[in-house]
């Protein structure tokens, strides 16, 4: 800018001196055909010039043929014309992508990148335009190195985000900062990712020190677009269509084999046989009946531009994505966004900036990822059953009688409906003091509403099923007890609301300045105040009218005012905060930065209101040294920090009574009261001490480019809720830092970029993410906490134990299959084992099989995951293609539910039914005394896996076709979502998400679709 | 010179913020939580705080389960071998100190002494009328959850002061059974010192009923002579029900033989049953005796469990009405009503019919919300303890009287009557227990107690399985011993 204003004095002067009549007139444009306003143009060697004006247009005059005129833009490369005649000229400036990401949004401020000692993953605009997540933690996963995304399939549900391994047990969502306000990763499916400019991930301490205590799982600094000065109003549409399909089904029974299946298991335990004919029945495949092609679309508008004082981005879009699993009516998430950021001058040296951003999100969904989901039904339901009978009544099972039922009624009896109204946004005051000095003081807000009903009809799913609560008619069963009185069963409905709130008021100040020109400091001086709120009101009612969701309201229902109930919950969270950060550099050479945070937390104890989170890192250009000479390498950076982070992710802890418990005299229920829960007043923060060492490198005229990190994070007073005596009785225990934990790993990224040419470009990139983790130390009485479990009975799977990687799968080690009686007696004490049934090794060995057995049998976490992307350009036509693979990770299969007559696995077919028959696959039986369906390896798969995530090929239409027409830019693409996927693993999909201890266990998950689709994105 | 007046400005403005770090104080008030300071302030926290003492009473559901499946009595049955594997394994006598079941119980027993220790500590805040007497409820809920402990456990933590907190975890032994049951003593002699004889609620404590109580803890400890004269004072305070089958209906819940009774009902709501067994006020026992995929009347669908032996249905004298009140056989029956049903596992034909799920007696989450009442001391039981206990200590003629009251309203004659005496009254006593008393929950007691586990159930090791193990998690957080065997 600076430049600019010196360039507009200097031609003012040049224009005041000469006078000759050559004049040239002429066009400045970008390569999309866009006029670029402001664009210096300046005769080589010399101070004449101009700039062009508001339509890109400018004119020079007392201009020699032969001159070379200049022209510059920031963020452009620099374009050189002889001028051969005086004709209009049109002038095309490409993008010059390397300037452009030189300078990066951190905490409370920027900084160029060659400048920056931390550790950062950058996610540029182009990547999400390429990808089109409906989330934009997708655009992170592959893309990122040093971050570890696990998607979900299910519509607009949050995925498990990891930078940098699992360091604590409390959560590991990073903070969200959008433009400087504070956000959680929960309210993220309001974010419309087309309105995104950057995303850089802060990795290290040294540079998410600056959020002290929110810092711990990492900083994902979000910058959304905005106008620019002195620019014409461009408007971009975008637009795309998708179908979304499962491509991968589980081989299940089919009915015959489901009825000799069950015929042995059934003779097995010296019964007779269940089906004694097998040969008529046409059976179902559950799985095709429910998994749908679903529709996928997306609009997106934007205007962006600004006067010489003002500049905005106004964006509206729609997403509506419909669930491949049961369909649309029943499973959705549409999502309407609009988005306005106004930035404009109040005063020469006061700018407001105003960011809102609104958003609506309507959903429905399933149950999925559970032994009751929709997925686990038709895989586990009876395939002989017809998905309706001759009355057109769904079909029922006569011999499955508890949780599994036929999924398409399942569908059919689900009722729900969620509406989320969402405003984001911040008000901030740039005040400049100084040339230097710049004061900010700003507001971010978030405030939620969110609206949810739910229907449960009366169903009919059989006789005596355990699901049931009506007759075959749908009327209420209606029970007399001995003394006459009657009870009825009944429909019910809920509605709900939750509203959540959260504010932070921050005030800083950056200064920055020189001392003896090569010594520059900036420095960031701040404090800030934040509140998180959140409330809700539930009121449930019974007996809806015409049992039908049409009606289906509290305000509806008939039930007696006795079986209406209500509910409310609350909480408040409030932080206080001191930061400072200095950064210096010595002739760009020798880099150090110091940052400092203080923070203050409701949710910490008495004596433990406040906490200092220091960071520092020091960097050495060596490129930049006199001694450096090198053809090949043209920038060689060393770094490393060292720092301190936090978590607080507890609740604020006091002695609580609570008047939960009850019990009854005189057939009255009476409330009662107990203490549910001691504090902690010791109790906290999470301190996460971080290094980082890596070095940035480019070579070949910085065509390829590549950045490696090693780094190493450890915990030492890890919070958690520990397991006491038993004998304390059952109520809360209030978190304590009471362990360790460690993590290290290291993050690759390489990147390479060129042009042939006028028309071939390529630009492609390789990240690589590794991060070993490990409990060190639980200071609890057994040093495990059990995480998440599965099936009925709930058997617990996975656990946080000392000196194991967190969340790590606990069961059995099986060894074959017992062949004989000989080899059951010769093995240790197997109490109910018979020929046919699974070995289980003895791990302690003391002589027989028991609880004390189980051991590690997986690890869900993969060792590592690399992402690679490609994109071409050759003339109008892009390509680009982008693959992701996570190599080692275990995935426990949990949704084969093993009732005596739910359906078994195509694995079946190849069981043990006399000696030498199977090595692997136990009888089947219905009398499973060997319990060979306990949590053991037989279930664990290695989830490794190579997916394509997206393919798209673009086609940007030549200008000439339609520059009258006012457009600037006409591109059309189609692209393939989840293309193909290599891997060993037998279920739907293997990556598995559903929170860190719970990840990799598949109780049916949701698959992520492969979407078709083909958009088009117009400007102007 | 504006300059500095900006920094300065600017200065102030941080100064006065830093002023206010109170501004991170939180107060439980916020989120209108009660604080335990702000508690035991009126007649009304106490009164509240000992509903909470009764509560964990409904949770102890498995363990009158238990006391028939680990019995001779009746098998584990469910859905298959691996329905509740505790159960199944407590059946075949194979538990292990892995077994959740055992875990849960041992975690409910210690959550109610824990409330009733709770109240000891706040026992001095305040004074009101009433409060003595309100104690000794709370002195017999601590006997009764005590007295289960032993009886399951044998040697266990002792503590009556106060709640345990935090830092208290790990740092207690077992004590000796003698110890504990010194303390179930002192309790319920504290008890029937302040207990009225009557409560105008139906279902708090009496002084009868821990009389009773106190009465059965002595015949625990052999103690027979101290235990008749205690049982003695119940004597003639209660009658028993004409209709041997009635009382156990739901008009017969708390009626004349109901000495102590925990109390559930039906009124509680579905989503209460999100949080079992704290949150419910049914009966959740009941829903797995009940009869698999019944499609009948006068009964309801069930899981089940707790499956009595044709052993026990035959042992039964002809003309024992106790016979068919308590075992359901439910192929005659499905035989003479037209019922459909499936078999469980382990199935007998027979199912338990004290504590069974009937049709009506629930509603909301209508598969579980029974509201059947456990009779956790009826008047027979006494009269059985007193009989035993005065055979033991020389007075077969007291003994004949009680035991002949009870035989009297099985048969509905006199003719029925017995009349032996010493050793062989004795184990005519323990029988006539069983008779009485089967399907409730006792039985697997009764053995141990009596010395005859050995000899009637299969699979029991003497010297181990007369008490379960100590749960694992506990021996690995608290380090306790493990019960030999275990």
């Amino acid at each position: 800018m600076k430049s600019f204003l010196v360039l507009v004095f200097l031609c003012f002067v040049g224009l005041s001196v000469y006078s000759q009549n050559n004049e040239i007139k002429g066009i400045v444009v970008d390569i999309n055909g866009v006029s670029l306003p402001g664009v210096s143009v300046i005769i080589k060697n010399s101070t004449k010039g101009t700039t062009t004006d508001f339509d890109g247009n400018f004119t020079i005059s007392n201009i020699n043929v032969g001159s070379t005129i200049v022209f510059s833009y920031m963020g452009y490369v620099t374009n050189e014309i002889v001028m051969n005649n005086l004709d209009f000229l049109k002038v095309t400036l490409i993008e010059d992508t390397e300037k452009l990401e030189e300078v990066i949004i951190i905490g409370y401020g920027s900084q160029k990148v060659s400048k920056i000692s931390g550790s950062v993953s950058t996610v540029s605009k182009n990547s999400i335009e390429k990808l089109k997540p409906v989330r934009f933690e997708e655009a992170l996963q592959g893309q990122a190195a040093g971050v570890n995304v696990i998607s979900s399939g299910s519509p607009g549900s949050k995925p498990t985000v990891l930078i940098r391994g699992i360091p604590s047990y409390t959560g590991t969502d990073p903070l969200v900062v959008i433009d400087g306000v504070q956000l959680t990763m929960d309210d993220m499916n309001s974010l419309n990712p087309g309105d995104i400019e950057s995303i850089n991930v802060l990795k290290d301490a040294a540079l998410s020190a600056i959020y002290g205590v929110k810092g711990g799982n990492g900083v994902i600094v979000v910058k959304t677009k905005s106008g620019k000065r002195d620019v014409k109003t461009t408007f971009s549409y975008d637009s795309y269509y998708g179908v979304q399909q499962v491509t991968n089904t589980i081989n299940v029974l089919n009915a015959r084999e489901y009825m000799v299946i069950l015929n042995e298991a059934s003779a097995a335990t010296g019964a007779g046989v269940v089906f004694s004919n097998i040969n008529n029945t046409v059976g179902t495949n559950w799985q095709k009946e429910v998994l749908v092609d679903a529709p996928i679309f997306s609009h997106s508008l934007t205007a962006q531009g600004g006067s010489h004082t003002t500049s905005y981005f106004i964006s509206a879009g729609y997403l509506g994505q419909d669930g491949v699993v049961g369909g649309g009516n029943k499973s959705y998430f549409n999502r309407t966004n609009f988005s306005a950021n106004f930035n404009t001058n109040l005063s020469d040296n006061l700018v407001f900036i105003a960011n809102t951003s609104y958003a609506n999100i309507k959903s429905s969904g399933l149950p999925e990822n559970s032994i009751s989901s929709v997925l686990s039904n038709a895989l586990n339901f009876d395939p002989t059953v017809s998905p309706y009978d001759a009355d057109g009544n769904f079909g029922i099972s006569n011999t499955i009688t508890q949780e599994i039922i036929n999924p398409l009624a399942q569908i059919h009896n689900t009722y729900n409906y969620g509406n989320n109204n969402k405003i984001t946004g911040k008000l901030e005051l740039q005040y400049n003091v100084l040339k230097n000095l710049k004061v900010t003081s700003r507001l971010g807000y978030n405030y939620v509403d969110i609206y949810g009903k739910y229907f449960n009809p009366l169903v009919f799913y059989g006789v005596g099923h355990n699901s049931t609560n009506a007759h075959a008619d749908l009327s209420p069963i209606v029970t007399t007890g001995s003394d006459g009185t009657r009870t009825s069963t009944h429909n019910r409905v809920g509605e709900t609301k939750t509203n959540y709130f959260s504010y932070t008021y921050e005030i800083y100040g950056n200064y920055n300045f020189k001392i003896n020109e090569d010594n520059s400091f900036e420095t960031v001086l701040g404090m800030s105040l934040g509140k998180n709120q959140g409330e809700n009101v539930t009121a449930n009612a019974q007996d809806v009218p015409f049992n039908s969701w049409d009606y289906a309201d509290v305000s509806s229902a008939t039930g007696s005012s006795a079986s209406q109930t209500a509910g409310s919950w609350q909480y408040i969270k409030r932080n206080l905060s001191y930061f400072t950060r200095i950064n210096y550099d010595y002739k760009g050479k020798y880099l150090a930065s110091f940052t400092g945070r203080v923070d203050g937390s409701t949710s910490f104890g008495k004596n433990n209101k406040f906490a200092f989170f220091p960071s520092v890192s020091l960097g050495w250009v060596l490129s930049n040294e006199k001694f450096f000479k090198s053809k090949i390498v043209n920038y060689l950076k060393l770094r490393g920090s060292y720092g301190t982070v936090g978590n607080d992710n507890i609740s604020p802890q006091f002695s609580r009574i609570s008047t939960f418990p009850k019990y009854n005299f005189n057939n009255v229920i009476v409330s009662g009261s107990t203490l549910q829960s001691i504090p902690n007043n010791n109790v906290s923060w999470e301190n996460q001490v971080q290094y980082n060492i890596g070095f940035d490198i480019k070579i070949f005229s910085s065509k390829i480019a590549l950045t490696a990190d090693y780094f190493q994070k450890s915990v030492s007073d890890l919070l958690f809720n520990p397991t006491l005596s038993l004998y304390l009785g059952t109520p809360d225990y209030p978190a304590s830092n009471i362990g360790k934990t460690k993590s290290y790993g290291t993050d690759i990224s390489l990147t390479y970029k060129d042009t042939y040419g006028d028309n071939f470009g390529i630009n492609s990139s390789l990240s690589f993410t590794k991060a070993i983790n490990k409990v060190i130390q639980i200071n609890n009485g057994d040093k495990f906490i059990w995480g998440a479990g599965y099936g009925i009975p709930w058997t617990t799977l996975t656990r946080f134990e000392q000196g194991f990687s967190p969340g790590y799968f606990y069961g059995y080690k099986t060894d074959g299959i017992f062949q004989n009686q000989n080899e059951i007696v010769s093995h240790a004490t197997q109490d109910g084992a018979q020929p046919g049934d699974i070995r289980f090794v003895d791990i302690n060995g003391d002589g027989k099989i028991d609880a004390q057995d189980r051991t590690k049998i997986g690890d869900p976490f993969p060792k590592f995951t690399v992402g690679w992307n490609l994109n071409l350009n050759f003339k109008n036509v892009d390509f680009s293609i982008f693959t992701y693979a996570s190599i080692g990770g275990d995935i426990f299969r949990a949704y084969e539910r093993n009732l005596n007559y739910t359906n078994r696995f195509a694995k079946t077919l190849t069981r043990w039914h006399g000696e030498g028959t199977s090595t692997i696959e136990p009888r089947v039986t219905f009398i499973d005394s060997n319990n060979n369906r306990r949590a053991s390896d037989r279930y664990v798969e290695d989830g490794s896996f190579f997916k394509i995530k997206n393919i798209q090929l673009g086609y940007s239409l030549p200008l000439s076709l339609y520059k009258k027409s006012g457009f600037t830019k006409i591109r059309i693409y189609t692209q393939v979502k989840n293309a193909f996927t290599f891997t060993k693993y037998s279920g739907f999909d293997p990556e598995i998400s559903s929170g860190v201890l719970d990840t990799g266990i598949d109780r049916g998950t949701y698959p992520q679709p492969r979407i078709v689709s083909a958009g088009i994105n117009v400007k102007f | 010179m504006k300059l500095f007046k900006n920094i300065g400005l600017t200065g102030l403005f941080f100064f006065g913020i830093i002023a206010c770090t109170n501004f991170v104080n939180y107060s439980a008030v916020e989120n209108y939580e009660i604080t335990a300071d702000a508690y035991f302030q009126s007649p009304a926290d106490y009164q509240a705080a000992v509903v909470g003492a009764y509560d964990p009473l409904q949770w102890l559901y498995m363990d009158v389960l238990i006391g028939d499946i680990a019995s001779d009595n009746s098998l584990s049955g469910g859905e298959s071998a691996t329905d509740i594997i505790g159960i199944q394994d407590i059946d075949n006598m194979t538990q292990t100190p892995n077994n959740d079941v055992l875990t849960s119980l041992w975690k409910y027993l210690y959550e109610g002494i824990n409330r009733v220790n709770y109240l000891e500590e706040n026992k001095n805040k305040i004074n009101f009328n009433g409060k003595e007497a309100l104690y000794g409820e709370v002195y017999f809920l601590r006997a009764y959850y005590y007295f289960e402990l032993v009886k399951f456990f044998g040697d266990v933590p002792l503590f009556t002061k106060a709640r345990l907190v935090a830092n208290d975890s790990g740092s207690l032994k077992r004590n000796p059974k003698s110890e504990v049951y010194a303390q179930i003593e002192t309790d319920l002699k504290n008890a029937i010192k302040v207990l009225p004889t009557a409560q105008s609620q139906k279902g708090r404590v009496t002084k009868f009923a821990a009389q009773a109580l106190l009465g059965k803890a002595y015949l625990f400890q052999d103690k027979f002579t101290e235990a008749a004269a205690m049982l003695e004072n119940v004597m003639g305070v209660y009658s028993l029900a004409s209709d041997y089958g009635s009382q156990f209906l739901k008009s017969g819940e708390n009626g004349s033989e109901s000495v102590f009774e925990i109390q559930y009902t039906n009124k509680s709501e579905w989503w209460d049953w999100q949080y079992l067994p704290q949150g419910t006020e049914g009966n959740f026992g009941i829903v797995h005796n009940g009869p698999r995929a019944f499609n009948g009347p006068i009964y309801a669908s069930g899981w089940s469990f707790n499956v009595p032996v044709s052993d026990l249905y035959n042992s039964f004298e002809t003309g024992d009405t106790r016979r068919d009140a308590s075992i359901l056989d439910i192929v005659a029956f499905a035989n003479a009503t037209g019922t459909t049903y499936a078999e469980g596992y382990k199935h007998t034909g027979y199912y338990n019919n004290k504590y069974i799920p009937r049709a009506g007696e629930s509603s909301a989450q209508t598969e579980l919300n029974y509201l059947t009442n456990y009779r956790a001391i009826r008047y027979a039981d006494v009269l059985l303890m007193a009989a035993e206990a005065y055979n033991r200590s020389g007075n077969d003629a007291k003994a004949l009287g009680y035991l002949n009251q009870v035989r009297r309203r099985a048969f509905g004659d006199t003719n029925h009557d017995i009349t032996a005496t010493g050793a062989t009254l004795t184990q005519l006593i323990w029988d006539e227990r069983n008779f009485e008393l089967s399907m409730e929950g006792h039985r697997f007691f009764d053995l141990v107690r009596t010395g005859q586990a050995a000899s009637k159930i299969n699979g029991f090791i003497e010297g181990k399985n007369e008490v379960f193990p100590i749960p694992q998690q506990e021996v690995d957080i608290s380090h306790l011993k493990q019960n030999s065997g275990y």
